[in-house]
């Protein structure tokens, strides 16, 4: 196809411009991360990287103090990774079960089930939870990974989509395992779960987006600091800028944000990748 | 091996739609039979019905000597042929071959010598490794039937095979299933809409319609002798010619409304109401014009080996086919003149459609 040269320029300056204002508050970030607080206090925000990198990020990942608490930023690190997997895990796990169930047992239930599923999508943890904190307080489960994850783990979009995909699997295969000897269970195993390769890894990535940055939740059940996930921590570093008149420790702050994008940001990249390949060769 | 017998075999759906209306059937040990009919006629839920993907309403299946109308498909000792194939994407054609004997619990050996052996007779030796998707139609659909042939069951199923492949590839599976269905000698039930793969796979064919078998017999019998206006008009390709007309007081000729004559052969009482069958390619061709039916040409299709004529008889028919060895050149409009054979015309009645 053919350009003109002009609209290339263009084209690009777009993309540029589009980029440059998208990437510019996490490269402020990032920048400013790397100055000493006193430095920052003066200067404002920084576009350009000081000489305290390490010195910023070792405090940040290895020393309780620097986050003004009992918990470093590796141990928030990996309450976030414990909530994201768990999390996206669960609900790909549950969702894909639900959906099987609905589509390939005819019980009388079925689509009403579906709908009462469905519906959940109409209320959201915002507006459950007060109950949802009752329950799980009452089973004993408050500041557990546990308590945690599983008021979370039922997904009526997950189920929506999984059950989308499996109307869309030809009933052939069904029959043909059915004469193959395969039961429910080996059915689903061997052919259902292989065949769903692609929609689970785009609902993981979605999911574990959407556990890792799980804000309100976390804030109310985790009164321990040890259970701190690191957007909690963020919040609670934010917090103690303002206590004991001292110079704010904006640069940690910031260190701590960095770090709370990088993971989910690793995600999405290695499994885009199996996602577009899964999407490349069909497999019908 | 093993013979299968159906028993006043019935199928009336959860809300009343009776598909199929007490079928009889018993198809001997090493036999391949072929259900025929239009789309809605009930033979792929019959052939459903054998393999235990559909309930049995009524009547009752045999395989052998066992009743499995109870008996869960995986347990019925058959194997099936999906018209789409049905392989699993995700494993190799090995994999695929060799699911159902793994979850039979066969040890590998067996299995790989199993796998092997059918691999051979199918020429798919060198795309074991590979997925499906990366085969051409032909080669998944032998794969597909790799994967029925390993279990060396009672009964082979086939629902359409080879409707998703291409007219010249067709042809060739229609041989090498019937190439291998004798090798192998196992009892067949084979479903299609297609007469012609009908009538050249057949041991015994079963034209159905409306969820009646309407004949059953060998193929030449059934084209011979239909015994309904319906078989008569489905076996054969172009189909029969249809002329209805009424039996002469002489009882050796039947009348058209225009007074043509044409001599019978049949006892058959006089001033009858009848329906004259003649097939295209039992017509004459009497160039002194010397015969009892005039006709204009209204189309002609050269097919190279044979030439199609489509022809206008006026009142009594005005869309009948002529089949023509050869080639020929007609224009339109042209006036033919044919002749019938008496033993050739087939008589149904004209209430009933029954042969007479």
């Amino acid at each position: 196809m053919y350009q003109s040269k002009l609209r290339i320029i263009t084209n690009h300056l777009i993309l540029i411009l589009g980029s440059a204002f998208m990437i510019a508050p996490v490269w402020i970030a990032l920048a400013s991360s790397t100055h000493t607080r006193e430095y920052l206090f003066q200067n404002g925000l920084q576009m350009w990287f000081g000489g305290h990198f390490l010195e910023n990020y070792g405090a940040i990942l290895f020393d309780p103090a620097a986050t003004k608490g009992r918990v470093t930023a590796l141990e928030m690190l990996f309450n976030s990774m414990v909530l994201g997997l768990g999390f996206a895990i669960g609900k790909v796990v549950i969702s894909m079960m639900a959906a099987y169930a609905i589509v390939y047992f005819r019980f009388k239930l079925a689509v009403p089930l579906f709908w009462v599923i469905f519906a959940t999508l109409l209320l959201p943890l915002e507006v459950r939870i007060v109950p949802s904190y009752e329950v799980v307080s009452s089973l004993g489960l408050l500041n557990t990974y546990t308590g945690l994850i599983l008021p979370l783990i039922a997904s009526a979009t997950g189920t929506f989509f999984f059950r989308q995909f499996y109307r869309s699997v030809p009933d052939e295969l069904l029959e043909a395992a059915r004469l193959d000897g395969a039961g429910p269970l080996r059915f689903f195993v061997d052919i259902l779960v292989p065949l769903s390769v692609t929609m689970i890894a785009a609902i993981f990535i979605i999911m574990f987006v959407v556990g890792w940055n799980q804000y309100l939740w976390p804030l109310l059940m985790t009164t321990d600091d040890q259970l701190y996930t690191i957007v909690i921590g963020i919040k609670q570093v934010y917090n103690s800028l303002y206590e004991g008149g001292q110079i704010p420790q904006f640069p940690k702050a910031f260190a701590l944000t960095i770090m709370a994008t990088i993971p989910p940001v690793l995600v999405v990249v290695i499994f885009q990748r199996m996602f577009i390949k899964g999407l490349v060769e069909t497999e019908k | 091996m093993a013979t299968l017998s159906l028993r006043q075999t019935e199928k009336t759906y959860e809300n009343g739609f009776k598909a199929l209306h007490g079928i009889n059937l018993e198809i001997a040990d090493g036999e391949l039979a072929v259900l025929v009919g239009p789309s809605g006629c009930g033979k792929s839920t019959l052939l459903r019905m054998i393999a235990g993907l559909e309930t049995i309403t009524g009547g009752e299946i045999m395989i052998g000597d066992t009743v499995v109308n109870k008996i869960a498909p995986a347990d019925r000792d058959i194997a099936m042929v999906f018209q789409n194939y049905a392989l699993y994407p995700h494993m190799t054609n090995y994999a695929n071959m060799a699911y159902g004997l793994k979850n039979r619990g066969y040890s590998k050996a067996e299995i790989d010598a199993r796998v092997r052996e059918a691999a051979a007779i199918l020429q798919l030796n060198d795309h074991l490794d590979r997925k499906p998707r990366q085969l051409s139609g032909g080669q998944r659909q032998r794969v597909a039937m790799g994967r029925a042939i390993v279990r060396e069951p009672k009964v082979f199923l086939f629902d359409e095979p080879l409707s998703n492949l291409d007219a010249k590839l067709r042809v060739d599976m229609r041989l090498e299933i019937k190439n291998l269905q004798q090798r192998l000698g196992t009892t067949s039930v084979y479903v299609t809409h297609d007469q012609v793969e009908a009538m050249t796979l057949a041991d015994r064919l079963i034209v159905m319609n409306g969820g009646v078998a309407e004949q059953v017999g060998s193929p030449i019998e059934i084209y011979e002798k239909p015994a309904t206006l319906f078989v008569a008009g489905f076996i054969g390709s172009p189909s029969m010619n249809f002329l209805p007309g009424r039996v002469a007081d002489d009882r050796s000729h039947a009348m058209f409304s225009d007074g043509t004559c044409l001599a019978l052969d049949h006892d058959v009482e006089a001033g009858r109401d009848v329906i004259v069958g003649i097939r295209p390619e039992h017509f004459t061709l009497q160039q002194d014009g010397n015969g009892p039916l005039k006709a204009k040409v209204r189309m002609v299709e050269s097919l190279g080996a044979e030439t199609l004529v489509y022809l206008d008889f006026g009142i009594i028919g005005e869309n009948v086919t002529l089949r023509l060895q050869g080639t020929h050149q007609f224009a339109r409009d042209q006036e033919l003149t044919l002749s019938t054979i008496a033993n050739q015309l087939h008589l149904f009645d004209r209430e009933t459609g029954k042969r007479i």
